[in-house]
């Protein structure tokens, strides 16, 4: 009797302990969690024959910290995300395994879009494309940075050319050419967000696309309107509420990342969320 | 010999190894599922993850059976009632030793087997999009993974063979295990490294990447994961490798164990 009391003291006391336990280990810091990540190059040797799967392992546990923090966005509980640890964690994957593709596909949509450390993003694909040479992705997103966010065309061509090779796509070319020049970068976005999505197999970064296929789709519904107001009135419109008035937007537009569109002083479009969850500067 | 082959190997299936694995197998089950996580390579994952735990598996195998059952008849004095028959002690070496490297190559094709159907499974759900599943290769990565563990199987032996403790034969096949995997990449970093280390310290590594087996040419994961072509050369050289240095091991182990005072 006595042993059976004992036996369910201890068990009730792990039953009690286990759900602040869990909160715990669950609110843990990002770099707390993933605890210290030694260089890839001593993680090479101690990984013995196991290189590949401590990389998908590290990619896996970074990608699902990432999904974690697009759902508590979304439920618009804002976390400010680690957004270097998760720089580091990749960096040291891609080079226990450069043959990831998780990881550089990670890289860029954190690295490129998140962080707009565009040239980081670019040595990553850039050290993946040694590898991978058969993969006309990596190619493909270095030459959209370098064009969208850099407006490096040239160098944006050269990639473009590579995914050509690669596919044999006359789009490519295309793009490799002066269709680049031509066509709007918000129309470039999106045609780019819109591949992305469709490719995209995990639930979570299949949700990031589609958040920020909205926005741009968005931010182009306005540009659309803005051309229509600067045809008109002969000006460029100040704020978007001018728009709204004027019955060139027939809806105000929603930032899905919970920001404001706004009108700058050069007539871009941008938000106040700067299109990523908990970069708030109202 | 082959008597004391079929012995240990009845007793190995006696002592319901092959269950235990069987438990640990069960992981397999759950990659399918871990593999979906991935972004753009589900099939790729799945490869990753039935490889390693194939290699995990085979690892402690190796370790424990390798370690153990040996060392086990000398410490039990079974070897004396053995050796009373007329068997050599060579023999008897090459018996328990071909039981267990045996038993390491079987079910390393049990677990190939089960690895197959779960990569087919999961990269008939989702087929990767850049480059086809390389199935030679796969058999590649798990035979000579296989092989690797023979070897390491033999390590074992040879500090049975010598050992009066339990210790040596575990954590001593662990550690060589371990800088086995390593020295590739340590012999690597200190050629190409712009770093300058004193001659000592190269003199030692480049010792031990002689002088200790070098595992890391038979992990051939990376050509099964991506289906990067494999050099026949190479494969063949590897194989080269095994046969000499395993034949090198045994010798030596046999050596040891006749010249042994069993008490």
């Amino acid at each position: 009797m006595k042993k059976a009391l004992f036996i369910f003291g201890l068990l009730s006391a792990y039953l009690a302990l286990l759900a602040p336990f869990t909160a715990y280990l669950r609110n843990k810091p990002f770099d707390e969690k993933l605890g210290y990540v030694p260089h890839a190059d001593v993680l090479k040797p101690l990984s013995a024959d196991q290189k590949q799967f401590v990389a998908a392992w590290f990619v896996l546990k970074t990608a699902s910290y990432y999904g974690g923090l697009v759902q508590q966005a979304q439920s618009r509980i804002y976390e400010p995300p680690e957004y270097f640890g998760m720089y580091k964690t990749i960096e040291t994957a891609l080079h226990l395994d450069p043959y990831n593709m998780d990881g550089y596909y990670f890289a860029q949509a954190i690295l490129a879009w998140d962080m707009k450390r565009i040239h980081e993003a670019n040595a990553l694909l850039e050290h993946g494309m040694k590898y991978r040479d058969w993969d006309f992705y990596l190619p493909y997103f270095a030459g959209f940075n370098y064009a969208y966010f850099l407006k490096d065309y040239a160098k944006a061509a050269k990639y473009y050319q590579r995914v050509g090779e690669l596919t044999g796509d006359a789009l490519a070319m295309r793009l490799a050419g002066r269709y680049m020049y031509e066509a709007g970068r918000t129309d470039l976005a999106i045609a780019y967000l819109a591949a992305m999505e469709k490719g995209a197999q995990n639930e979570s970064i299949k949700k990031t696309f589609q958040i920020r296929l909205k926005a741009l789709r968005e931010v182009r519904r306005i540009e659309m309107a803005q051309e229509q107001y600067r045809h008109v009135v002969k000006r460029g419109p100040k704020t978007v509420d001018e728009l709204l008035q004027g019955g060139y937007l027939q809806e105000p537009p929603v930032d899905p990342y919970g920001g404001k569109f706004y009108i700058d002083k050069d007539g871009v479009i941008r938000s106040t969320s700067k299109f990523a969850f908990g970069v708030h500067s109202e | 010999m082959l008597p004391i082959f079929f012995i240990t190997l009845k007793g190995l299936f006696r002592e319901r190894v092959f269950r235990g694995i069987l438990i640990s197998a069960v992981l397999f089950l759950g990659i399918p599922f871990i593999s979906t996580l991935s972004m753009r390579q589900v099939a790729e994952l799945s490869i990753t993850l039935s490889l390693s735990l194939i290699s995990f598996i085979l690892l402690l195998l190796s370790v424990f059976l390798g370690g153990s059952s040996f060392w086990k008849d000398v410490e039990r004095r079974y070897v004396f009632s053995v050796l009373g028959l007329p068997v050599s002690r060579t023999d008897y070496l090459l018996g328990k030793l071909g039981a267990v490297a045996g038993f390491v190559l079987l079910i390393a094709i049990v677990l190939g087997l089960i690895a197959c159907a779960v990569i087919w499974l999961a990269s008939s759900a989702y087929p990767p999009t850049l480059r086809p599943v390389v199935w030679t290769n796969i058999f590649f990565a798990i035979f000579f993974d296989a092989l690797k563990y023979v070897l390491l199987v033999g390590i074992a032996f040879l500090f049975s063979t010598v050992s009066t403790s339990f210790f040596l034969p575990i954590f001593g096949t662990v550690s060589i295990f371990l800088v086995g995997s390593a020295t590739q990449e340590l012999y690597d970093f200190i050629r190409i490294s712009e770093q300058a280390f004193s001659p000592l310290v190269k003199n030692i590594i480049t010792l031990l990447y002689y002088f200790i087996p070098n595992f890391g040419a038979f992990d051939l994961k990376v050509n099964a994961v991506y289906g990067i072509s494999l050099s026949p050369a190479g494969l063949m050289m590897t194989a080269g490798y095994f046969i000499l240095y395993f034949a090198l091991v045994v010798s030596l182990s046999s050596i040891l164990f006749s010249r042994r005072e069993l008490r």
